[in-house]
C-alpha cells in the first residue's frame, strides 16, 4: 500500500499500457468516440464494426505516460458472445448508450452486469452517454466549428432515418428548436447518473461530433486506474520482485496483516 | 433423456447433410433438385481436341458433368437449355467404334458429345430417364429466352451489338445506365417496365441485362491497372468457345481466367454462376419482387438493425452517398431478412451486399446472398453466428498443424488469433483489404468454395510470419496486419534487380502463397475439422447463452444457482423441441426460399400490423425466448411427474419408460397463472418465478398455490364451476395411482366443498385468507349482494379457508399437499458431465441384448431401438406395458385396503403409515437416465458398425484424412497458373493488349518459382525458429 510513491520515481517516461473495451448496442457511436478521443476527428457515417477495432492512443496524466489500447466492439446483440474475446484482460471499460434512445441504456446496464461478474475484477467501468449534441439547443450543434457541417447535418438526418418512431413522437406535437431537441432525450442526465452512482461507475454525457466530454471519460479513468499497479505488474517479475525484496521477500501473495507481522519482525530485527 | 438436450442443441444448429444435400451443393444446385442417375462419361466439346473422363448426373432438372479430378472440366447445365439430343452412330465425331454416345445441342448453339462408359442398362437407363426429364422440362424453356438477356454475356456476344462496331460498342458503354434491375416476369417482356419502376429509379440500358450499380457511379479500381480490355477480350474468346451463361462449362482455362481477376462488367454474372444463384434466379421468378411487395411496410428488429447501417455501408463509394445505392441496399437486405425471419440481419451483410451490388443487380444480388448466408456460409450469420465461431475454430486449429511456430508463440504470449480473423470471413475480406483485393478473393471463394477462405487466411499469416513472431500483444498483432494490407499494391520484391520480379505485387504474392503452398487445405479438410469442432463450440454458445440468461434475470426466487441452471435447461429442451417440429413439415423447402407468409419459423416477427403507426413497441422486438402453451406442456411433462404418464414397457428384451406428457386444463391454468405478462407465452423469468412459487411450498402455501390456480379473477373465492375444477384437475393429479383411495378422497371432498361453501351462508361475512398471493380488489373481492342468483357459475362461492378446511379433513390429501406435491416437482439433469462414454457403463443390463443396447445408446437410436424391441416384443405378444403412477404413495397393497377409508371421512385414524416421498423412490426414471454413458452427439456408433466394420475410434480418422491430403497435394496436378504458361500460350498468341495481360499472368508464375524458392527459404526459417523455440 505504500509503493505508490516509490514506483513512478522509477520509471517515469515508461508508458503504462491500459486495455480499453468500448461496449454498447449498435450505432450509439463507440466507433465515433474512439476515433474522436485517438484522432479528434469524427465522421458522419461510420461503418458499422465488425468485430472489433483496434485503436491506440498515447496521453500524459500528471507525470506519467498511458497508452491506451483500445478495443471498439460491434454493437448488434449477435456479436455479443464474441465480447469476452475483446473484454478479457481489459483494465477498463466505457460502455456507451444513446441519450436519444431509452432502450440503449438498458442495454447498457447489462453490459455492466456483465463486466462485473465476467471480466477482470478490478475493471474499471465508465458510463457514457453519447449524441448530447442532439438534445443540447440547436445554436450548440448545429453550427459547430467542425469543418464538415454539411456532412453533419446529414448525420443528423441518419440518425432520425434510424429511429424513425422517435421523430414520429416528437416531430409534430412540439415547437420551438430548444423544446423540439430536448424532447428528444430519452434518457435523462439524473436517471443515468443514480444507476451509474448505484453500481459504482464512472458516469459521463459526451457527444463524439462536438467532442464534448470524451477526452474527460478517458482522463477519468487514467485516474482511476491503478496505474502503478499495472506498469508493476508489466514491469516483470524482475520488477515486482524489487519491491518485495526490500521487504525482505515476503511470499507475493501475503496479505496486508502478513505485511504488518513483517515488518515489525524487521524492526525488532534492526533494533537488535 | 439426459443427452436429449444436447442433441436438441446440436441440431438446432447443425443437421448433417444427406447425400441428396452434398450431391446438390457439389454442383450449386437448387434445393428440391434429386439425383435420378449417373453414369461414367468421356466429354468432348465440339471444335475441341480436349476429352475428359468423368462422371454424368442427371437431376430433377440439371445435367451436369465433373472430371475425375473434380476441377479441370466442370458443367451444371439446366436442362431446359437442351435443344436436341442425338444418339451417335458408332465412330461418328471421333466417339470411339461401339461406344455409346450422345450429342448434345445446346441453347447457344453449342455441341457436346458424352461417351457413356457405363455398362450397357445404366446407360440405357440413364438415357430414358434423360428424355422424360427433358420432356418435363419442356415448359421451362419458353422462359429461358428472356432470362438470358438478363445476362451481360449474352449482350455482348450477340451479334447486334458487333453490328454497331466495336468502337461504338466500346463508347456506348460508357455512358450506359445501370442494367435492368428486375427480372421480369415469363415472356411479358413489354410488361417489364411497369414493373421496374417499381424498384428502380434509374432508366434501362436500352439492353436489358441485369448490371451493377458500378455501371452507373464507376467500378472501383483504375480499369487500366486492372487490364480490363485484355480480361474482356479473353472472356469474349473463351465465352464463345465454351458457352456463356447457363450453357457455360468450365475448361482448365476458366479456373486460370478466374484466378487474375473477374473483369468488372462480367464479374456479377460470374458470380452467379460459380455460387449457382443463376439457378435459384431462374427457378423463382417474380420470388424477389414479391416479398418486396408483400412486405413493404413493414418493420421488425431486423430491419431496424438495417437501417442503422445503410448508411455506413462502404460509405466512400459514390453509389452509397446516393438515394439510388441507399435504397437498393434497402430493399436487397430487407427482402433476404424476410426470406429468412430466423437469420435476419447480421453487421457484415451490409457490407458484402453492398459490394455484390456494386456488380449485381439488386434481384442477382439477393439471390447471392441468399446462397452465401444459407448455403455457403450456414451459421454465419445466425443470432449465434455459430459458423463464424466454429470457422475460427476450425481456422485456429489449421494454423497450428500448418505453422506450428506462430501459433505456438501466439499461445505463449497470449495473442488471440481470432481478434483478427473474425472479420476476414465474416466479411469475406472486405472489411480488411482495399476492396479491388477482396474482390479478388471473392471471385475465387466463389469458384472454389469456403476452403479459399482459409487458404488466404493462412497465406497472410505465413507471408508475414517472421513480423508476426515479434509481437508480443494482440494490438501489435493487428498493427502489423494493417500494415501488410495497406501495401498489398505495392511491390513484393521492391529491391530485386529483375524488373519483372519488381512488378509481383504482394497480392500477387499471396495468392501464389494461399492456392500454391495452402493447396492442401480442401474441402475435405475443412469438412473434417468442422466436423471435430462442431459439438465443441455448440457447447460453449450454449454454455455462454445460459449464463446470460441466468444473469439476466430480475428475480431467482428462491433458487439456487444449480436449479436455475436445470430450470433453464428444461426450458431450452421444451422450446428447441417445439421449434423443431414447427420446422419440421416445411424441411423441404428450407432452401429454397418460401413465399413470406409461410415460413413457420417465424414466431416474434412483429406483424406488419403493429407498426402501422410507427410507435411500435421498441422494446418488445427484441427477441426473447418463450414457450407456447403447448411448449409448456412438454415442459411442464418433463418437471411434474403427474403432467406426464409413465408407462413401463417389457418387451421380453429389455424394460424401457415411455413418457408422454399429458394434457389437461390444469396444464392450462398454470400455465396462464405463469404468465405474468398475459403475452401468450412464457420466458425464461416467467418459468423462474413460477417454479419459485412451487419448489418450496410446505402444506399451506400448497393448498393456497392450487387455489390461486384456480382462481381465475384473482378475487380470493372459487366460483362453483372453478370448485368443480379444482376436483377435477386433483383427480387429474392422481389418475395414475393404483386403487380407489384418492378417489374417494376426492369425491368426498366434492361433497364437503359443496357442503361447507360460503355462498350457502351469504350473510355471514367469510374469512379472508391471510396466506392469498394476491390479494383481491376490495371494489370486487367481496361477495355480492346479489346471493339470491344461487346458481350463477360465476358467483364468488369458496374461499381458501373453507378449501383449506376441507382438504385437511383428509388425511390422505393432507400429506399430498404437504410434501407429494411439492416432491412432485423436479428439475431433472438435462446434461450429464460431459464424460468421455464408458463402455460396459451399463453392462447390468447384461446378456446379448445388454450389448447391444449398451452399443447403441445415443438417445435418437435408443428411441428407434426402443420401438423396435416394442414391435417384436408385440408380434411375439410378450409385451407388457404398466401404467407408472405419478405419486407413487400407494403401493399395491396400500391400494387393497383402501376401501375402509372412505367411511370415515373426518376422522385421522387411518392414517397410512407416513412415506417421505424420498428423491430414489418417485423417480426410477433419472436413475435410468443417469445410468447412460453420454456419447458425444455427433457420433454415431451404430453407423459406425456398421458401414465400417471396424471399431477405429473416431479420432483417427481426421488424421488419415489429413494424411491423405497431404500425399494428395505431393502428388497434386500443377498449379493452374503453371499451366497458363506451358500448354495455352498460342491460345493467346493475339493482341497487344492480351500480351500484357498474359504478361501479368506470366507474372504470376514467375512469382510462382520465386515463391517456391523463397517459400522453401522462409519455411525453412520458420523451421529453424522452431528448432530454437523448442531448445
Amino acid at each position: 500500500m505504500s509503493a505508490p510513491a516509490a514506483a513512478p520515481a522509477e520509471a517515469p517516461a515508461r508508458p503504462v499500457q491500459v486495455k480499453l473495451v468500448l461496449l454498447g448496442e449498435s450505432a450509439v457511436g463507440k466507433s465515433s468516440v474512439v476515433l474522436r478521443f485517438c484522432q479528434n476527428d469524427f465522421q458522419a457515417n461510420k461503418e458499422p464494426t465488425i468485430g472489433a477495432a483496434f485503436l491506440t492512443q498515447r496521453c500524459r496524466l500528471e507525470d506519467k505516460v498511458i497508452k491506451f489500447e483500445i478495443w471498439d466492439t460491434a454493437g448488434q446483440e449477435r456479436f455479443r458472445s464474441l465480447s469476452p474475446m475483446y473484454y478479457r484482460n481489459a483494465q477498463a471499460a466505457v460502455v456507451v448508450y444513446d441519450v436519444t434512445k431509452s432502450a440503449s441504456l438498458e442495454q447498457a446496464k447489462t453490459w455492466v452486469k456483465e463486466l462485473q461478474r465476467q471480466a477482470n475484477p478490478n475493471i474499471v467501468i465508465a458510463l457514457a452517454g453519447n449524441k448530447v449534441d442532439l438534445v443540447r439547443p440547436s445554436s450548440d450543434s448545429d453550427e459547430p466549428s467542425t469543418p464538415t457541417s454539411a456532412t453533419s447535418d446529414d448525420d443528423e438526418a441518419d440518425d432520425a432515418t434510424a429511429t424513425p418512431e422517435d421523430d414520429a413522437a416528437e416531430g409534430g406535437d412540439e415547437e420551438g428548436a430548444v423544446a423540439a431537441s430536448e424532447s428528444r432525450r430519452q434518457v435523462s442526465r439524473e436517471e443515468a447518473e443514480e444507476y451509474a452512482k448505484e453500481c459504482g461507475l464512472l458516469f459521463f454525457e459526451t457527444s463524439a461530433k462536438t467532442g464534448e466530454g470524451v477526452v474527460e471519460v478517458f482522463t477519468e479513468i487514467a485516474k482511476k486506474i491503478p496505474l502503478d499497479h499495472i506498469l508493476a505488474s508489466t514491469r516483470g517479475p524482475g520488477g515486482a520482485a524489487g519491491r518485495g525484496a526490500g521487504r525482505g521477500g515476503p511470499a507475493a501473495g501475503g496479505a496486508s496483516v502478513n505485511l504488518n507481522e513483517e515488518e515489525s519482525a524487521k524492526k525488532d530485527a534492526c533494533a537488535c | 433423456m439426459s443427452s436429449t438436450l444436447r442433441r436438441q442443441q446440436n441440431k438446432s444448429y447443425y443437421v448433417e447433410p444427406t447425400k441428396e444435400d452434398l450431391f446438390r451443393l457439389a454442383f450449386a444446385l437448387p434445393e428440391g433438385e434429386e439425383a435420378l442417375g449417373e453414369v461414367h462419361a468421356v466429354l468432348t466439346l465440339q471444335g475441341k481436341q480436349e476429352a475428359f473422363s468423368g462422371k454424368l448426373y442427371l437431376s430433377t432438372s440439371f445435367l451436369t458433368f465433373t472430371s475425375l479430378d473434380r476441377r479441370s472440366c466442370r458443367l451444371t447445365l439446366p436442362l431446359a437449355t437442351v435443344r436436341r439430343v442425338e444418339k451417335l452412330a458408332p465412330g461418328q465425331d471421333g466417339t470411339i467404334a461401339g461406344a455409346f454416345a450422345l450429342s448434345l445441342t445446346l441453347f447457344h448453339g453449342l455441341r457436346i458429345v458424352v461417351q457413356l462408359n457405363s455398362l450397357r442398362p445404366t446407360n440405357d437407363a440413364f438415357c430414358a430417364n434423360l428424355r422424360t426429364r427433358l420432356k418435363a422440362s419442356l415448359p421451362m424453356m419458353k422462359a429461358l429466352k428472356p432470362f438470358s438477356h438478363t445476362f451481360f454475356s449474352e449482350w455482348y456476344l450477340s451479334p447486334d451489338r458487333e453490328l454497331d462496331g466495336e468502337a461504338a460498342a466500346a463508347k456506348k458503354q460508357q455512358d450506359e445506365k445501370v442494367g435492368e434491375l428486375i427480372s421480369f416476369d415469363d415472356e411479358k417482356g413489354k410488361g417489364k417496365e411497369e414493373e421496374q419502376r417499381e424498384f428502380t429509379t434509374e432508366g434501362d440500358t436500352g439492353h436489358g441485362y441485369h448490371g451493377g450499380l458500378g455501371l452507373i457511379f464507376k467500378f472501383p479500381g483504375d480499369p487500366r491497372k486492372l487490364r480490363e480490355k485484355s480480361k474482356m477480350k479473353l472472356w469474349k474468346e473463351y465465352l464463345e468457345q465454351h458457352g456463356r451463361n447457363l450453357t457455360l462449362i468450365r475448361y482448365p482455362s476458366f479456373t486460370r481466367l478466374v484466378l487474375v481477376g473477374l473483369p468488372n462488367r462480367l464479374r456479377g454474372e460470374m458470380w452467379e454462376l460459380t455460387c449457382g444463384s443463376m439457378f435459384l434466379r431462374l427457378h423463382n421468378p417474380g420470388v424477389y419482387a414479391r416479398l418486396l411487395k408483400e412486405n413493404a411496410g413493414r418493420r421488425s428488429a431486423s430491419t431496424d438493425d438495417i437501417e442503422k447501417d445503410l448508411h455506413r455501408s462502404l460509405p466512400e463509394y459514390a453509389a452509397y452517398q446516393d438515394k439510388v445505392g441507399i435504397d437498393t441496399m434497402r430493399r436487397v437486405l430487407t427482402a433476404y431478412s424476410w426470406s429468412n425471419p430466423a437469420l435476419g440481419y447480421c453487421q457484415a451483410m451490409n457490407l458484402i451486399t453492398a459490394s455484390f451490388l456494386i456488380y449485381m443487380s439488386e434481384e442477382q444480388c439477393f439471390w447471392c446472398l441468399t446462397v452465401l448466408c444459407d448455403r455457403l456460409l450456414p451459421g454465419y450469420y445466425s443470432p449465434s453466428m455459430y459458423g463464424t465461431v466454429l470457422d475460427q475454430r476450425v481456422f485456429e486449429h489449421l494454423v497450428q498443424r500448418c505453422l506450428p511456430s506462430i501459433h505456438d508463440h501466439f499461445a505463449e504470449a497470449d495473442v488471440q488469433l481470432s481478434v483478427a480473423s473474425l472479420p476476414w470471413f465474416l466479411s469475406l475480406y472486405i472489411s480488411s483489404l482495399p476492396m479491388v483485393f477482396a474482390f479478388r478473393i471473392i471471385d475465387c471463394f466463389f469458384l472454389m468454395g469456403p476452403k479459399v477462405l482459409f487458404q488466404v487466411g493462412l497465406a497472410i499469416l505465413k507471408v508475414n510470419g517472421p513480423e508476426l513472431l515479434q509481437t508480443t500483444d494482440d494490438g501489435a498483432f493487428i498493427n502489423v496486419l494493417k500494415r501488410y494490407f495497406a501495401t498489398l499494391g505495392e511491390s513484393a520484391h521492391p529491391n530485386s534487380s529483375d524488373s519483372r520480379t519488381r512488378q509481383i505485387t504482394k497480392f500477387q504474392e499471396l495468392f501464389v502463397v494461399a492456392f500454391r503452398e495452402f493447396a492442401i487445405i480442401t474441402d475435405e479438410t475443412i469438412a473434417s475439422e468442422r466436423k471435430r469442432f462442431r459439438a465443441e463450440v455448440v457447447i460453449s454458445i450454449e454454455t455462454f447463452a445460459k449464463r446470460s440468461a441466468i444473469r439476466n434475470l430480475k428475480d431467482t426466487g428462491r433458487l439456487d444457482k444449480a436449479q436455475l441452471g436445470l430450470a433453464y435447461d428444461h426450458f431450452q429442451l421444451a422450446s428447441l423441441r417445439s421449434k423443431e417440429q414447427a420446422r419440421r413439415p416445411s424441411a423441404a423447402d428450407a432452401l429454397s426460399p418460401k413465399p413470406p407468409n409461410s415460413t413457420g419459423a417465424s414466431p416474434r416477427t412483429p406483424s406488419s400490423a403493429s407498426f402501422g403507426g410507427g410507435s411500435g413497441p421498441k422494446d418488445e422486438e427484441k427477441v426473447e425466448e418463450r414457450i407456447d402453451r403447448k411448449a409448456f406442456g412438454r415442459f411442464l411433462g418433463d418437471i411434474a411427474s403427474w403432467a406426464r404418464d409413465e408407462k413401463l414397457v417389457k418387451n421380453g428384451f429389455h424394460e424401457h419408460i415411455d413418457r408422454q406428457p399429458v394434457d389437461h386444463e390444469l396444464v392450462d391454468r398454470i400455465f396462464v397463472y405463469w404468465d405474468q405478462s398475459l403475452s401468450g407465452a412464457l420466458s425464461f423469468q416467467d418459468i423462474v418465478t413460477g417454479l419459485d412459487a412451487v419448489l418450496f411450498n410446505d402444506l399451506m402455501s400448497n393448498l393456497a398455490w392450487l387455489f390461486n390456480v384456480h382462481d381465475s379473477n384473482h378475487d380470493g373465492y372459487l366460483t362453483k364451476d372453478e370448485v368443480l375444477q379444482v376436483s377435477e384437475s386433483l383427480l387429474f393429479i392422481f389418475r395414475n395411482e393404483p386403487g380407489d383411495r384418492y378417489l374417494g378422497s376426492v369425491s368426498n371432498l366434492i361433497q364437503n366443498l359443496f357442503e361447507y361453501a360460503e355462498s350457502t351462508k351469504p350473510e355471514e361475512n367469510p374469512p379472508r385468507s391471510p396466506s392469498l398471493g394476491r390479494s383481491p380488489d376490495p371494489s370486487t373481492g367481496r361477495p355480492r349482494a346479489n346471493s339470491i342468483v344461487s346458481d350463477n357459475p360465476h358467483r364468488p362461492y369458496l374461499a381458501l379457508a373453507t378449501f383449506r378446511m376441507c382438504i385437511l379433513a383428509d388425511p390422505l390429501l393432507e400429506d399430498f399437499f404437504e410434501s407429494d406435491l411439492t416432491n412432485s416437482w423436479r428439475l431433472e439433469v438435462l446434461i450429464a458431465e460431459e464424460k468421455p462414454k464408458q463402455p460396459g457403463a451399463g453392462g447390468a443390463v447384461g446378456g446379448w441384448w445388454g450389448g447391444i443396447v449398451n452399443a447403441v445408446m445415443t438417445d435418437e437410436n435408443k428411441e428407434r431401438l426402443n420401438r423396435l424391441a416394442d414391435e417384436v416384443g408385440k408380434r411375439l405378444d410378450i409385451q407388457t406395458i404398466e401404467h407408472r403412477p405419478s405419486i407413487g404413495k400407494l403401493d399395491a397393497a396400500a391400494a387393497a385396503i383402501e376401501p375402509q377409508a372412505r367411511d370415515s371421512l373426518f376422522s385421522t385414524s387411518n392414517r397410512p403409515p407416513k412415506q417421505p416421498a424420498s428423491p430414489e423412490i418417485p423417480n426410477p426414471l433419472s436413475a435410468a437416465a443417469m445410468r447412460m454413458p453420454a456419447y458425444p452427439p455427433t457420433s454415431n456408433p451404430w453407423a459406425d458398425a456398421s458401414s465400417s466394420g471396424s471399431s477405429s475410434p473416431n479420432l483417427g480418422r481426421h488424421e488419415i484424412d489429413v494424411q491423405a491430403a497431404a500425399s494428395q497435394a505431393l502428388h497434386r496436378q500443377q498449379f493452374v497458373i503453371d499451366d497458363v504458361a506451358e500448354g495455352d500460350d498460342e491460345d493467346y498468341a493475339g493482341g497487344e493488349g492480351d500480351a500484357e495481360l498474359m504478361n501479368q499472368v506470366e507474372r504470376m508464375l514467375v512469382e510462382d518459382e520465386a515463391v517456391t524458392g523463397k517459400a522453401a527459404q522462409s519455411g525453412q526459417d520458420l523451421l529453424k525458429q522452431d528448432g530454437q523455440s523448442l531448445l
